[in-house]
């Protein structure tokens, strides 16, 4: 056994350049396939972090079917427990109160349609980046319930500035009575995202419940965990526990279907990518030992002519194909590392780019996980004995007296 | 038929050998009786394409017959299946090419050692044979060269190391001095015929050459497959 992996080990190097060459294109490949899945990774963190992060929160909790019609008077069941609830909950960093309605915006040049989120500034801010985002004015310094906070590309529809005087009509629950107040714009912010830049104007929570008549209710309460996966654990007891009393909690997988999609179109490229990287591996192999095999044909003749079995010969090839796959997996995982540690360290600039509706808001940096470097080499190694197992069995089977009197 | 296994390591018996070329059969060896006994220092020699080759891989147990019966120690090769004949042959023939009988990849003494290996020899024993052989046929400190470092006559001296070092009861070699110049085969094949005095090993190879033939003590001669002449000469 040591005496054919000993063997194997030296054969390979008898060819320097040709195992050099065909060690390096799988560990080219390998390298591929760690670098793409770190990639995809890191785009899946990326646009979980932008999509939630901005607004939506990584699970939030409606009354059931508010999503469906957001009727004013669907605010959630027992506020004040599911409120306590949320306080005493480990996975639970932050949550924000709100109220979300159809409303007119009219300026004097100008009118739209938007939705008003009323919101707590002080939970708010950790929710959303509303409070970053601000352009001109601020984000509720002033505590005047007549503030109000719009996106930039709505203040050009409406023709208005910081401080201009605009009207917000909502319908009241219940009786369906319009009420009209008017705002002052205190803070104009730019997501550079457009549904949120025209779409959204907020008001202080109070000011909003007020024109709505609903009381203390709200319509959502928004969510960020300790850790952003949880909000894709549709399994974790959470959503159970507050899916009661006529309430709904989701996640952000739930929220954003179209992510989610995104992300199996993404494992599915991973996928691609191993086969290919599995083909060339698979040739490539096959060619090398090939190569190796025909041009040792009269050795080949002499170890069976003096007493090797050919279950030994067998072996011996699958031992070079395995020392073959040993130094391609060392240079790929050397390679892989390198270039995505260094690419995670630096980032990759996908900044303003839309993908599966979301934006790219901050650098891509791919992330390193230890399956990349152990179930990546380790599928490799033995598809790559697997695909030894022809040039092996060819070899064994090779009938010594042919192949001497051949090759003299 | 009756062997005597003490002095008769090879008999053949009725041996042919019917090649296919390319759908023509080619008669390669044609009923071939020949027995060789204990300690012969045995040339198998004539014109090329007379079987010499043929002959000797179906006599090794490396090719099959078409017709006839090979016994070698008095054991039927044709009765084994591959993994049989081949630790068969392991234990039972030393082989001796032309050129290039040795693995490149090992030095001088791993060669040597590879038989005793494969047979499990423990490490100090096969040591302590190589030492022994390789002082016996002058090749002493080469242990550690490369088979690419050795001139082909000192080449041809570890194939016969290698040969002999698990104590074989056959020697067989094809042509063992084609690629040297008369000076190293005729060398090489004094050693071979001083070991076959001192240790009494058989050694049985096939020649073009006359001054191999010269020293061969028995001259089996082939033409187109058949023995024509075996003489055995003093
Ligand atoms: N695999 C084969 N297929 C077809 N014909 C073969 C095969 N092997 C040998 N022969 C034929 O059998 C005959 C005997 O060949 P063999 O090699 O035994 O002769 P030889 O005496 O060793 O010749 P040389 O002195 O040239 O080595 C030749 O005619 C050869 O062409
Ligand atoms: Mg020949």
């Amino acid at each position: 056994m040591r005496t054919f992996m000993k063997l194997a080990w030296r054969n390979l190097f008898r060819n320097k350049r040709r195992t050099l060459i065909a060690g390096t294109a799988i560990g080219i490949g390998l390298a591929a396939l760690i670098f793409v899945d770190a990639l995809i990774l890191g785009m899946e963190e990326n646009m979980v972090q932008s999509a939630t992060s901005s607004f939506l929160g990584e699970g939030q909790i409606h009354r059931d079917g508010f999503r469906d019609t957001q009727e004013v008077e669907k605010t959630i069941n027992d506020l004040e427990g599911t409120v306590a609830g949320l306080e005493q909950e480990e996975i639970v960093k932050r949550f924000t109160l709100r109220t979300l309605s159809f409303g007119i915006i009219t300026s004097p040049a100008n009118i739209n349609s938007i939705t008003l989120v009323g919101v707590n500034p002080e939970t708010e801010k950790w929710l959303s980046e509303i409070d970053d985002a601000i352009r001109e004015g601020s984000y509720f310094e002033e505590h005047t319930g007549q503030a109000i906070v719009i996106g930039s590309e709505l203040a050009e529809i409406l023709e208005v500035e910081l401080g201009d005087r605009i009207v917000i009509t909502v319908a009241r629950a219940e009786s369906g009575d319009l009420s009209q107040e008017m705002f002052r714009i205190s803070g104009i912010y730019s997501f550079g995202i457009r549904e949120m830049d025209t779409g959204l104007a907020f008001v202080s929570l109070d000011k909003a419940q007020e024109m709505l008549g609903i009381g203390s209710g709200v319509h959502e309460i928004a969510i960020k965990f300790t850790d952003p996966e949880y909000g894709r654990d549709e399994t974790h007891p959470f959503w159970k526990k507050y899916s009661r009393n006529g309430n709904e909690a989701i996640g952000w997988t739930t929220l954003l279907p179209q992510l989610e999609a995104a992300f199996e179109l993404s494992q599915f490229g991973i996928f691609i990518t191993a086969i290919i990287l599995f083909g060339v591996v698979a040739l490539g192999i096959i060619n090398t030992l090939f190569m190796s095999l025909h041009e040792r044909m009269f050795e080949f003749g002499v170890l069976r002519a003096v007493g090797t079995r050919p279950g030994r010969m067998f072996q011996l090839i699958l031992f070079e194909a395995a020392a073959l796959a040993v130094l391609s997996i060392a240079l790929g995982v050397i390679l892989g590392f390198g270039i995505t540690l260094a690419s995670n360290i630096s980032g990759i600039d996908y900044r303003g780019i839309e993908f599966a509706g979301v934006t790219f808001k901050e650098l891509l940096h791919p992330v390193l996980t230890l399956k990349q470097f152990i179930v990546y080499p380790i599928a490799l190694f033995l598809f790559t004995s697997f695909v030894a197992i022809y040039p092996a069995w060819y070899a064994a089977r090779l009938a010594p007296a042919a192949v001497i009197r051949k090759s003299l | 038929m009756e062997v005597n296994a003490q002095t008769e390591i090879i008999v053949a018996e009725g041996v042919s050998k019917t090649y296919s070329d390319h759908g023509v059969p080619v008669s390669a060896v044609k009923e071939i009786d020949l027995t060789i006994r204990t300690e012969d220092f045995a040339a198998i020699v004539g014109p090329s394409g007379s079987g010499k080759t043929t002959f000797l891989n179906i006599i090794s147990g490396l090719d099959t017959v078409t017709e006839g019966k090979v016994w070698l120690n008095g054991k039927l090769l044709s009765e084994m299946s591959g993994r049989e004949l081949s630790d068969f042959r392991r234990d039972n023939i030393g082989f001796i090419f032309q050129a290039y009988n040795l693995i490149p990849v090992l030095s001088v003494e791993e060669n040597i050692e590879y038989i005793m290996l494969l047979q499990g020899v423990p490490k100090s024993e096969r040591h302590s044979k190589v030492n022994k052989i390789l002082a016996e046929l002058g090749l002493s400190g080469f242990e550690n060269r490369m088979p690419t470092q050795l001139s082909g006559g000192q080449q041809q001296r570890v194939a016969v190391a290698r040969a002999m070092v698990s104590n074989p009861s056959i020697i067989l070699a094809d042509e063992p001095t084609a690629n040297l110049d008369s000076k190293t085969g005729a060398e090489l094949l004094d050693l071979m015929r001083e070991l076959n005095k001192t240790s009494g090993m058989t050694f049985v190879f096939s020649t073009h050459d006359p001054m191999v033939m010269e020293r061969a003590h028995r001259l089996v001669t082939l033409k187109d497959g058949q023995v024509v002449s075996d003489e055995i000469r003093e």
